[in-house]
């Protein structure tokens, strides 16, 4: 192939990219008016990179479900869990009395938890289905909550993924009880819709514990979260 | 010490108003590294989450977008790694069943290119699009992928003549979907 040997391809590519000086552009662009072939490597460098932009200028972005709460039945749904909530939390209270003024003072279930005098929140991750992890996701929450300032509220959401997927399962997790004191203490649990997605294509039937919230990736709702400031602790 | 608090707030959300734009920038050099649409967004995810969680560890503001895309760099190395991959870097190429003649007239040159830089190995697909997508320096693609500049200029030199042949002549063949395949 004739070419203009003067320029190697990477100086070729360093002129399209923008690399050179102006002092080399200036060289350059002399050349190419003298050497028709060195033009036309140029024109087809350009080419190919404006090629490569144009294919992946519209790539269109995935379309994320907009945060849905268990109670798939919409607001009857939604009164129905929170009875159900307050039974729960009421029952799980004798199991913790130190929390049972708090959660008679605020009846209606998580998803409609105040947050106006909330002055820390935390999302818990748990991506792991090992008994330990879990437990120490529940206890971490409880300290948490625990440990606001005097004066202070905390807000905790624990979300689930992956394997983690089995705390929240009703079937499976060990802690279904420990789940329900926190959650009569506001504590928000939520299940990636992915991660079930993927079990049931398995033939794995997954049923939640009750209130569990579900969000269509967990790590959306982790982002989400994080930009409006929460602190990230992944379990 | 409440200049240097506000300060440390604003930075913050600075941050995160940037990481928030970035977003759609993110998936886009994603899918054209993986031209995996769920595996696209899952990265961008992790990498969001990473970003946001060690948002500490950034020293130099000016440098965060190329901090981001080096998390995402290394958020698909740890995707192929934990697949338990054998295959080296130069081995991973992309292949799907779409082929131009499936694509619709106006899509036919996208789809050609996609095609084409889908059949890249990863490390030139990559150099390839962190420049011509994003418009990032040779220098700035080093820090990302944290290689020589040296490399990233041979494997752009690699990637663009590999990509000249494939789009002077693409015919169709028959893919599987969007995996991983070791080339002979």
């Amino acid at each position: 192939m004739k070419q203009d040997d003067h320029y190697s391809e990477e100086q070729l590519n360093a002129l399209v990219d923008g690399e050179l000086d102006p002092e080399e552009k200036s060289r350059f662009y002399n050349e190419t008016e003298r050497s028709p072939d060195l033009d036309q490597r140029l024109c087809h460098q350009r080419k190919l990179k404006e090629l490569v932009k144009h294919a992946y200028e519209n790539v269109p972005t995935p379309l994320r479900a907009n945060r849905t709460p268990l109670g798939r039945g919409g607001f009857f749904g939604r009164m129905l869990a929170a009875v159900i909530l307050l039974v729960v939390g009421l029952t799980a209270g004798f199991l913790a009395h130190n929390y049972l003024n708090q959660f008679g003072a605020d009846s209606n279930g998580p998803a409609t938890v105040d947050t106006a005098d909330v002055s820390e929140f935390f999302i818990l991750h748990v991506t792991s289905g090992a008994p330990e992890r879990m437990q120490a996701a529940l206890r971490h929450a409880s300290a948490l909550l625990d440990g606001a300032e005097q004066g202070g509220q905390r807000r905790v959401e624990i979300i689930v993924n992956e394997r983690g997927i089995d705390l929240l399962r009703a079937d499976v997790t060990p802690y279904s009880q420990e789940i329900a004191v926190l959650q009569a203490n506001d504590v928000v649990f939520y299940a990636c819709s992915k991660t079930i997605e993927r079990l049931e294509n398995r033939g794995v039937r997954v049923q939640l514990v009750p209130h569990t919230n579900t969000e269509y990736t967990a790590l959306d709702r982790v982002v989400s979260r994080m930009q409006d400031g929460w602190t990230y602790e992944r379990i | 010490m409440a200049a240097s608090m506000t300060f440390g707030i604003s930075r913050r959300r600075a941050f995160r108003k940037l990481v928030g734009n970035s977003r759609d920038r993110l998936y886009r050099m994603a899918y054209a590294w993986t031209h995996d649409p769920h595996l696209a967004d899952d990265l961008v995810q992790q990498a969001l989450c990473k970003a946001l969680s060690n948002q500490r560890q950034l020293k130099d503001p000016s440098a965060a977008e190329a901090w981001l895309f080096r998390i995402l760099s290394n958020c698909l190395k740890d995707y192929y790694r934990a697949r338990r991959e054998v295959l080296t870097d130069e081995e991973l190429v992309i292949v799907d069943n779409r082929t131009p003649e499936r694509e619709t007239e106006e899509q036919l040159l996208v789809g050609k290119v996609r095609h084409a830089v889908a059949r890249l190995p990863l490390p030139q697909r990559q150099v390839i699009t962190l420049v011509d997508l994003e418009g990032f320096t040779y220098a700035s693609v080093a820090e990302i992928l944290e290689i020589p500049v040296g490399t990233v200029m041979s494997r752009l030199c690699r990637g663009r003549r590999a990509l000249r042949e494939f789009l002077t002549d693409i015919r169709p063949q028959q893919y599987r979907t969007t995996n991983l395949k070791r080339v002979q």
